[in-house]
């Protein structure tokens, strides 16, 4: 970190064994640093040296606990489904100044933000396949175009690849890659959203013109900037941020570490919710019912020409609507214009809007009215159930309280219940349920479901 | 030279296999199999996925196997058996649990008989599944069957991922390097390296899983958006999900095994179908290891890669699709508005002519020669140069 050295003059001497404890916390970048009253990571540290403390008993039963609501915290999210801008245009913008060339992200800030891009561009199209991606690169005070918008994520990777040979050198210029970005992004659909996202490592901005006039025609033209810094927070990357997100000031974060950079970049995966004032917006250009292809893959006996690339390949897809052959999809068939995807692509995106309700936890009484003794899901046993004397006497020597002073957000009885089947799960099932199914075992298995049924058939 | 050195060692511990977790969803909807009684009844289909179950428990004596029914209303557990809450309750034991854990060290509450003649592991496991199968019959009630033809295969996926998800993670030889961690802070919020990387075996020294779904119902469209996220999962996963279709429509199974990089196979004739063992060993018997080294049957075949849409449930090739929502419609809406998420949407591009570029700049031209009387207000007077 470059200028963390006045930070630090402010602290206490014992910052140093906290700052080494600190894991992939983030500090989140309000416009005034010296107005937060603790970071994130601060809070980490202090509360692990003082569970060290309290711990004087049973520790495996509290640090379960704390697992377990450690899991439950990150799972519970707000599962009202939003609209979210599933048809994204994002033009990614890399700092290729000599700040760049920085060490204090292994192996350099530069080797490290290539290698973590083309993660990024992955992830990025595994999440939103429909999506459009574009590279720029800032370096030597100019905005360079490191590949053009497109929906294939080789064409992207190849091109970084090639970037690694280069060296960084001059300074970045924050207005330059924002107008060219604004330029790239001035033909695309009204129906998609128009986001920016600048990877900063430098402290510096060396701008030709007034950068001001740059953000209000950005905010103009509804694209929405996000920016990671590399070293430390910057005032005007706080404010374009702001300014382009409606005021909101999350979008502009500072990495702590390698982990928290790479965390940054792969939450950009996620498409962003829109905004009433871009519902507004919307309205106003309207909402399009796209037509689509689905075609089938073919395989062929003697290699043919396919219409987008010339190449010579043996099999591919054929357009639904003029059987040309296209050897990649997604694609706009280059005969046609029909856009061509595999329904598979759309299915991606949907448990993003049909997210799946999170489930409650369960008390002893509840558990016992219904009598569960494994886990819906996978089967595993889960801790018995108390007799109800011992419960009303609330014994000290009993397994179940010792359970009962577990963390917040973790059940007393280790189960999880799905409100709409009324099946109890284990930590396991709910977390792999919520973030990589996003289907309840519980509703899919049974056609008659005791609650509402509405919740699920609606995904 | 000495043969025995350390590195031939070192060779011979790379090739200990690894166990391997074979789940089986059956599909046992009732219609599907009526119209299949004449050529291979349920019975000798069952008959046949034990020798099977029973081949792959003896390639390697850690291998492990789960059953799954995909029933016409629900979706039940045939092997390890699912204890059902109604159950413990009658029985007062049961009902703390304390005798369950017990239970479950001894293979389940369903306990085959004493035999000494077979492989015990062999015995337990045909005697759950059958005892299972048959309660699960029996209590099946003709009512059920009548209000709903389809199968629960959705429900069936997410339980056998679970369960997947659950037996990869407490296996205790799994390094955690080389597997899924979606609980570890430090792993990406929306993925993993797995899914980047499709060339790397994911699972190359933990439990590797796969699926097999033996399918003879048809129609799966009414569950779209919930096979497709168990698909994606099983992606994610890296589990194979291999397809054995004895019946009906394939669109949504091949693209399954298609994406998941498992085995499809459609035996539509009777004499296929009378061959089912033979299937079963030759194509879908070898587990992810060994089949870096063959060539899987049914590779070089296309692929129907057609959506259903979200209207009448139909399976089409050219949709529209909500740019909301994403939601696929068969035909444009009649009134503009999204059915799912009641957006007005306008149609773009769709019965709109070709726009042709207009021939005016021609007749301009020879407009001053001509007559210019149709257009008085373009300047008459103006000269024309040329």
């Amino acid at each position: 970190m470059a200028d963390s050295d006045a930070e630090y003059d402010g602290e206490g001497p014992d910052e140093d064994d906290v700052m080494e404890v600190s894991d992939g916390g983030r500090r989140a970048m309000a416009s005034r640093p010296k107005e937060r009253a603790q970071a994130r990571w601060e809070a980490t540290a202090s509360s692990n040296w003082e569970l060290q403390e309290a711990a004087d008993g049973s520790i495996e039963g509290i640090l379960g606990g704390l697992e377990e609501a450690g899991k439950r915290k990150r799972l519970l999210k707000d599962t009202t489904p939003l609209q979210r801008g599933i048809i994204r245009h994002t033009l990614l913008v890399l700092d290729l100044s000599s700040a760049m060339l920085e060490k204090d992200l292994r192996p350099t800030r530069h080797l490290l933000t290539i290698n973590y891009t083309i993660m990024f561009v992955r992830e990025y199209f595994e999440q939103n396949p429909i999506s459009q991606l574009g590279i720029f690169g800032m370096r030597e005070g100019l905005a360079i175009r490191i590949s053009d918008m497109s929906g294939n994520p080789n064409d992207h990777i190849a091109a970084l690849k090639q970037l690694r040979s280069t060296e960084p050198k001059g300074n970045p210029s924050l207005q330059n890659a924002l107008d060219m970005a604004r330029a790239a992004l001035y033909h695309t659909p009204s129906h998609g959203t128009r986001e920016v996202v600048i990877v900063l490592g430098a402290l510096l901005s060396s701008d030709p013109g007034d950068i001001h006039d740059t953000i209000k025609a950005c905010i103009r033209d509804r694209i929405r900037v996000r920016i990671i810094g590399l070293a430390a927070q910057m005032h005007i990357c706080a404010e374009i941020c702001r300014k382009t997100n409606g005021g909101d000031e999350n979008y502009y974060n500072v990495a702590v570490d390698e982990v928290d950079y790479r965390q940054q970049l792969m939450d950009i995966t996620t498409p962003p919710v829109l905004r009433s004032t871009d519902t507004e917006a919307q309205k106003h250009n309207q909402a399009a019912l796209l037509m689509m292809g689905f075609p089938s893959r073919i395989v062929e006996e003697k290699p043919t020409l396919c219409a987008c690339h010339g190449n010579l390949t043996r099999g591919g897809y054929l357009c639904s609507r003029c059987k040309a052959k296209v050897c990649n999809l997604p694609a706009t068939c280059p005969t046609c214009d029909l856009t061509l995807i595999l329904s598979t692509h759309l299915a991606r995106s949907y448990h993003h809007l049909f997210p799946l309700r999170n489930w409650v936890e369960v008390s002893w009484t509840r558990a016992r009215q219904e009598g569960s003794i494994q886990c819906f899901g996978c089967l595993t046993p889960f801790p018995r159930i108390p007799n109800p004397q011992e419960a009303v006497n609330g014994t000290e020597h009993d397994v179940a309280s010792a359970r009962t002073k577990r963390a917040e957000g973790a059940s007393e009885s280790s189960r999880y219940e799905c409100e709409t089947c009324g099946q109890h799960f284990c930590i396991d099932c709910d977390v792999f349920c919520h973030e990589v199914v996003h289907n309840c075992p519980g509703c899919q298995s049974n056609a008659h479901l005791p609650g509402n049924q509405n919740g699920h058939d609606a995904g | 030279m000495n043969a025995i050195d350390a590195t031939d060692r070192a060779v011979a511990e790379q090739d200990i296999e690894p166990p391997s977790l074979l789940t089986i969803i059956i599909d046992t909807n009732p219609h599907a199999w009526a119209l299949l009684d004449d050529t291979l009844p349920l019975t000798k289909a069952v008959a046949s996925l034990l020798v099977f179950i029973n081949a792959h428990l003896a390639i390697n004596y850690t291998n492990q196997v789960a059953v799954i029914a995909s029933h016409s209303e629900r979706a039940e557990w045939l092997y390890p058996t699912d204890v059902h809450p109604d159950n413990v309750q009658s029985n007062g034991a049961l009902a703390n649990g304390r005798d369950y854990e017990d239970l479950m060290d001894r293979g389940g509450p369903v306990q085959p008989p004493d035999d000494a003649n077979k492989y015990r592991p062999f015995a337990q496991l045909e005697h759950t599944l059958m005892y299972n199968l048959r309660k699960m019959m029996n209590t099946t009630t003709t009512d059920a069957i009548n209000s709903s033809p389809a199968t629960m295969l959705a429900g069936a996926l997410t339980r056998a991922l679970a369960y997947i998800s659950k037996q990869t993670a407490s296996l205790p030889t799994a390094t955690s390097s080389t597997q899924f961690n979606y609980s570890d802070p430090s792993a990406m919020a929306g993925g993993n390296e797995l899914t980047t990387d499709p060339t790397k075996s994911a699972n190359a020294l933990g439990l590797s899983s796969r699926i097999l779904i033996v399918s003879v119902s048809g129609d799966l469209a009414d569950r779209y958006i919930e096979i497709m996220n168990c698909i994606f999962a099983c992606q994610r996963m890296s589990v194979p999900i291999d397809v054995l279709k004895l019946a009906g429509d394939p669109v949504f199974l091949q693209q399954a095994a298609d994406t998941t990089g498992g085995i499809y196979m459609s035996l539509s004739t009777s004499t296929a179908r009378a061959g089912l063992l033979q299937y079963l060993m030759f194509a879908y018997l070898m587990d992810q290891t060994a089949r870096n080294h063959l060539i899987a049957p049914g590779e070089g075949e296309g692929v129907d890669f057609r959506a259903a849409c979200f209207c009448h449930k139909r399976v089409v090739d050219i949709g529209f699709v909500c740019s909301i929502c994403l939601s696929i419609f068969c035909e444009p809406l009649p009134d503009g508005t999204c059915l799912l998420c009641g957006s007005h949407l306008s149609m773009t591009n769709y019965g709109r002519k070709p726009v042709v570029v207009p021939k005016k700049k021609v007749k301009k031209k020879k407009r001053p020669t001509e007559s210019g009387t149709d257009t008085p207000a373009s300047g008459a007077g103006t000269p024309m140069p040329g």
